[in-house]
């Protein structure tokens, strides 16, 4: 465990070259895109000096490695703000946003899960596992899209934008409450897509595991069906879904990036995404650490629940 | 005659011994045929295949790409069947064309990642200590990368790249599930008594992997393949909503989803983005059902047939 | 065990079915969600909808000639009321709240309720007398006086005075500056260069008379400094006198609780999303007539939904591609006016050299030969592009200066007529003849001739008109390899030369600023075609002279100019397009474009509650 901690050091130091070199290989850097005849060019040329855009890319390296060690990440040129504090912004949005969607996906998934494994090959599995093949299948942006449509312009059930109301002052419950509004349709609208992976494997890990020796024993004992289901199948089978819990959340930090872009929430995929577009390097740079780190957090997290939750599995 | 009574006898037992012993393949094939849905399943994308593939013959990519100012964003008529685009190409031709693009995608990608995550994965299992603990490390740092900054970087440093560079690119992210996959499963094998027994017998490494093991996961591998093979038609669309996809003169069934971004054409035009989508969800639909049908088959309690 | 697997074999039998089935009802469902978009724009094409309708179509096609840049009014003004203002943008905007500092557009789009600048232009971009200074140019030309009028004060009490005017000239001069304003026009002010380098601690041309007056000395006089050469906003001493230039965009001061003297003030801003304001009483102007305005941003995927519900009374931007679609929407009235930009075809003559910084011409350049130019003009009809692609709110451009440039845009510029069959006989007698073979045609030395032809990706529409561009040169036998670039990607290659670039479809928002130097001058690097020549220099520079200051001269000098660059083609205009931005019939007041003398504090409501179409 803590050898797997301290590996995770050098590998993000690697991970932090490789990024920067990915950086210098994309063509442009954050001011190429000021194209403004208004603008003249020579202050372009001062602005690339000044930020250091123009030295050879191991002196930007050392520059950067040597301040993110003291824990400053640099300034968004875009922005034109410390790097932290903009990161810091938006991960409050999409931390919220995130712990919205996970808590819906596992209302959705569980139940349908367990029903469609409990009663397969039924017309309720039927119908559960076409609406997973649907999920699969459906573009995430056009279905964000039409929820949006339907829910929020022609039936006006939700805000149609933002992640508060415009006017709130942070603080009290008033603003709580229109932050939880705001996030209700772009949660579900992501919930309802992504549960479907978890559904699927739900059900198939019920059929596996009703096929068990120790469930035949179970039932050969005379346990009843609803014994024999919440204590042997149910807890068994989640086993699994919970050690994907970390990779889950991980996916949710930067994936985003289409609901964010609907419903003008303004979170992390949203400054991932456009940092790349705008060549933001500084942006760029640190939030792909975060999303390094956080994944091996993730993957950390997961095994550490499989542990708890399987007897059988210690990790050495 | 004496003989020849004999010998009836002996037939009648070895084609009662027929009945018990199926060999692998045949038992995907019983598996599949019982499932009607699998079967019907089977038939469609064997047709869209075929079809495709013989139709795109036909047709003449350069005509179908090229813009016609006059039939701007029409709607489905007589004339063209699905309507035109916002450059006036048929919109039927851009599906053929589309749907062979993204099929060759996909199915190289499952191809590629498929052998290489196999050849570790075995690799990786059947020897563990050191070359399995090297291999895991390089497949738990993937999860890591940043593998859209990574696509992004290349789709914006190679401006035209085409579709084999587009899979390679893919390939190089996917490859790890499968490699993980192949490698508990070859961990499991590696414990069985025949391949201790081969050991024994003297035989090479390398034989008593590809000719012992990997048969026996053959079935495991073509199941994972076909599922993966689903996915992976859905995965183009994905990078085309970002804007990373095909560029205009490859049409793809990504790109026409992704036409929907615009929502004139989302909510006017649905004749551009429709089609393609209910394909790609027939199309997943049906090779998933494949793959479920061949995964029961490969547990003999789940088998229907 | 095996008693139910039976049993539920011979259900399971009929059951399969029902898969197909609900596939198919979900199928059908997601039809008629996108079906019922549909019938809305049709339906409403009321009564009602036809007296205000300002875009009239005829065969589909629609005229900028035909909407008005001032909305009709449509009722009578209630006291107060808040406007609900849409910014669209698929990103977040950055926050950077002061004219001295921010870079993006969507700052912009913020920062006009609530802060201004001294001096107003008229609709030909030169400074008026109405703004909240007044000015005088000395005899010479070279040095202005400006007042600023009485009561007018920061939101938070403080006067506004010739210092912080002065300020603003300090704090852009300062080599720790951050932001991209620092440029020419600062440096033509007297002193402003070796402030800059640091061997004077003040700008010797800028002398504070006092409170209120402030007096600029520049080094060249040009007509240029009239249209757009004054920094015309000041920075608020009190505020940000003590701070480090280098820290002054991230500070509060700018990003939370900015500070400005325009008709509003802001009140609450949530980050990237929404900004709230509140009228400001005391505005120099007078009170202004609405309560407060309340700023969204929002997704141009759903600028029709918000219009339609009335969620937005206005927008900053409206992608022109939905306008036909929804023109019949029956509480917006569409206003219309010529933007400010051109969209253009490049040809790559030459390289900028850094070390010299000067464009320098390539004479053996791949489309050096002024007829393979021309050529390649007269092979596209931009007309037809501009009626098929964009319903005639694009139209074909006749020269290298915008409509919106009223004093000095031409119409009847001479230019190659579309012609194809002219322009394969060009061709012809210019030495490119075609390859039996290959088909395609050769370089008079007869080598094979492949045209890179690079294009912006990321608009579908702008896709199929590059390709359309391809197809009509490879129509007069030229061989095309169209690159489409994302839009970084692009601006780099072109601007750093790379080798591979032949041709370059590109455009431009002009500034105020007629003068095309910063465009096509000698010295200047966004002459991305590196054309170079002793003509284009001295009409350039007779544009800007002292001469220019009479209007007739400098358009006589203008007008020579765009038909010189209209005979040796280093670039080709292809589009002027139409802006055309839709406006809720509850707002009275308004008006689109320059000098149409309406502000925001004039802004007024019809009523209190947002306006829904039926």
């Amino acid at each position: 465990m803590v050898h797997r901690i301290l590996l995770m050091i050098p590998q993000i130091m690697v991970l932090s070259f490789i990024v920067f070199l990915l950086a210098q290989a994309m063509p442009g850097d954050a001011l190429t895109g000021l194209i403004d005849p208004n603008i003249d060019p020579m202050t372009i040329e001062l602005q690339r000096e000044r930020l250091g855009l123009n030295d050879p890319w191991y002196v930007q390296y050392f520059n950067w490695i040597t301040g993110v060690v003291q824990g400053d990440f640099g300034q968004s040129f875009r922005f034109k703000m410390p790097v932290t504090e903009l990161i810091g912004q938006r991960l409050n949005n999409t931390i919220a946003l995130s712990f919205l969607t996970l808590v819906f996906t596992y209302i959705i998934a569980i139940p349908l899960g367990v029903i469609s494994g409990r009663y397969h090959d039924t017309w309720k599995d039927r119908l559960i596992t076409t609406y997973t093949y649907l999920g699969f299948a459906a573009p995430l942006f056009t279905f964000a899209l039409l929820m949006l449509y339907l829910f929020g312009f022609n039936l006006g059930w939700f805000p149609t934008s933002g992640s508060v109301a415009p006017g709130m002052e942070p603080g009290g419950v008033d603003y709580t409450l229109s932050r939880i509004y705001h996030m209700l349709l772009p949660a579900l609208s992501i919930a309802l897509i992504t549960t479907v992976a978890t559904v699927q494997y739900l059900r198939s890990e019920i059929i596996d595991i009703e096929q068990k020796d120790f469930v035949i024993t179970a039932r050969a004992k005379g346990a009843s069906e609803k014994r024999v289901y919440n204590k042997h199948i149910f807890r068994n089978s989640l086993l699994p879904i919970a050690s994907f819990l970390g990779f889950e959340i991980v996916a949710l930090l930067g994936g985003t990036i289409f609901v964010e872009t609907i419903f003008s929430y303004p979170g992390m995929g949203d400054l991932f995404i456009n940092s790349i577009l705008a060549r933001d390097f500084s942006v760029m740079t640190a939030l792909v650490l975060l999303y390094g780190i956080a994944a091996v957090i993730g993957a950390l997290l997961s095994d550490i629940i499989l542990m708890f939750v399987d007897p059988r599995i210690r990790i050495k | 005659m004496v003989k020849l009574f004999k010998s009836k006898k002996v037939e009648k037992n070895l084609v009662v011994n027929k009945d018990e012993t199926y060999s692998g393949f045949q038992i995907l094939w019983r598996e599949l045929v019982k499932d009607r849905v699998a079967l019907i399943s089977l038939i469609f994308v064997s047709v869209i295949v075929i079809g495709v593939g013989v139709i795109s013959l036909i047709l003449n990519q350069d005509e179908i790409v090229r813009v016609d100012l006059f039939s701007l964003n029409q709607p489905p008529s007589s004339e063209y069947r699905l309507g035109t685009d916002q450059g006036g190409r048929d919109v039927f031709g851009l599906l053929i064309i589309g749907a062979r693009n993204s099929l060759l995608v996909a199915a190289l990608v499952t191809l590629l990642t498929g052998i290489i995550g196999i050849l570790l994965g075995i690799v990786s299992g059947y020897f563990g200590g050191q070359v399995d603990h090297l291999l895991m490390r390089i497949v738990d740092y993937s999860n890591i990368l940043p593998t859209l900054m990574i696509i992004i970087a290349f789709v914006t440093a190679v401006p035209n790249y085409t579709i084999i560079q587009f899979s390679l690119i893919m390939t190089l992210f996917r490859w790890t599930s499968i490699a993980r996959l192949i490698r508990s499963r070859t961990l499991q094998e590696r414990e069985l008594e025949y391949v201790q027994a081969s050991k024994t017998l003297g035989t090479s490494n390398f034989k008593t992997i590809f000719v012992q093991v990997l048969p026996n996961l053959s079935s495991l591998i073509i199941v994972t393949m076909t599922l993966n093979l689903a996915a992976n038609i859905g995965l183009e669309s994905g990078l085309s909503f970002l804007g990373f996809g095909f560029p205009d003169d490859t049409p793809s069934l990504g790109t026409l989803v992704s036409s929907a971004r615009n929502p004139q054409i989302l909510e006017l035009r649905w004749w551009i983005w429709m089609p393609a989508s209910i394909l790609i969800l027939l199309l997943m639909l049906s090779i998933n059902n494949i793959g479920q049908a061949l995964k029961r088959a490969t547990d003999a309690r789940q088998r229907r047939g | 065990m095996l008693d139910k697997e039976e049993d539920r074999g011979g259900v399971k039998m009929k059951k399969k079915r029902y898969g197909r089935v609900f596939l198919g009802l979900m199928i059908a469902f997601g039809f008629m969600l996108t079906a019922c978009r549909n019938e809305t724009p049709e339906e409403s094409t009321s009564e009602d909808g036809s007296e205000v309708e300002a875009g009239m179509e005829t065969d589909g096609m629609y005229s900028i000639d035909d909407f008005n840049n001032i909305k009709t009014p449509m009722g009578e003004a209630i006291e107060g009321g808040v406007l609900n203002f849409g910014l669209v943008s698929d990103t977040s905007f950055e926050g950077t709240l002061n004219y001295n500092f921010y870079q993006g557009n969507p700052d912009a789009q913020v920062l006009q309720f609530f802060d201004e600048g001294f001096l107003s232009w008229d609709e030909n971009f030169v400074y008026g007398q109405d703004g909240a200074a007044t000015y005088e140019i000395s005899e010479d030309g070279r040095t202005f006086t400006f007042t600023i009028r009485d009561h007018v004060n920061w939101h938070d009490g403080e006067p506004v005075t010739a210092r912080d005017w002065a300020f603003a000239y300090e704090v852009i001069g300062d080599p720790d500056y951050d932001g991209v304003r620092f440029g020419a026009d600062f440096l033509n002010v007297v002193g402003m260069e070796e402030y800059h380098k640091g061997e004077a601690d003040e700008i010797a041309g800028i002398q504070i008379l006092n409170d209120k007056q402030l007096e600029i000395e520049f080094i060249r006089t040009t007509p240029s400094i009239l249209t757009g050469g004054i920094w015309t906003y000041p920075l608020a001493y009190h505020i940000f006198g003590e701070m480090e230039v280098a820290e002054m965009s991230a500070s509060n001061e700018i990003r939370q609780n900015p500070v400005g003297f325009g008709p509003f003030k802001v009140e609450t801003i949530v980050p990237g999303e929404s900004v709230t304001y509140v009228r400001n009483d005391d505005y120099w102007r007078g009170r202004p007539n609405l309560d407060g305005v309340t700023l969204r941003v929002i997704s141009p995927a759903t600028v029709i939904q918000e219009l339609r519900t009335g969620g937005v009374d206005l927008v900053s931007s409206f992608p022109i591609d939905q306008f036909p679609e929804n023109e019949a929407l029956s509480n917006l009235e569409w206003l219309g006016i010529v933007d400010r930009a051109y969209s253009y075809i490049g040809f790559k003559l030459g390289y900028w050299d850094s070390e010299l910084g000067q464009n320098v011409m390539d004479p053996d350049a791949k489309m050096a030969d002024v007829n393979l130019r021309q050529a390649m003009w007269q092979a596209v009809d931009n007309q037809l592009v501009g009626e098929r692609f964009y319903h005639g709110l694009r139209w074909e451009a006749s020269g290298l200066i915008a409509p919106s440039h009223k004093a000095f845009y031409n119409p009847d510029l001479e230019r190659p007529p579309y012609d194809p069959e002219l322009a394969k006989q060009l061709l012809d007698e210019a030495g490119y003849t075609v390859n039996e073979s290959t088909g395609y045609r050769e370089t008079p030395d007869g080598e094979p001739l492949v045209i890179n032809f690079y294009h912006m990706s990321g608009d579908d529409v702008q896709e199929a008109v590059a390709r359309y561009y391809a197809q009509a040169w490879e129509d007069i036998g030229l061989q095309i390899n169209l690159e489409l670039v994302e839009f970084n990607s692009f601006y780099d290659q072109v601007g750093e030369d790379h080798p591979d670039i032949d041709v370059y479809a590109a455009a431009w928002t002009v500034g105020i600023n007629v003068d095309p130097t910063n465009l096509y001058g000698p010295i200047t690097p966004f002459n991305y075609s590196r054309f170079v020549s002793d003509e284009n220099t001295r009409l350039l520079e007779l544009g800007v002279s002292e001469a220019a200051f009479d209007l007739d001269y400098r358009y006589d000098i203008y007008n020579e100019w765009q038909q010189y660059m209209l005979e040796q083609a280093p670039v080709f205009p292809t589009h002027y397009r139409a802006n055309v931005t839709p406006v809720n019939n509850r707002v009275l007041n308004y008006g689109v474009g320059d000098g149409t003398g309406l502000y925001w504090y004039d802004v007024a409501l019809t009523q209190e509650e947002t306006l829904a179409a039926e």
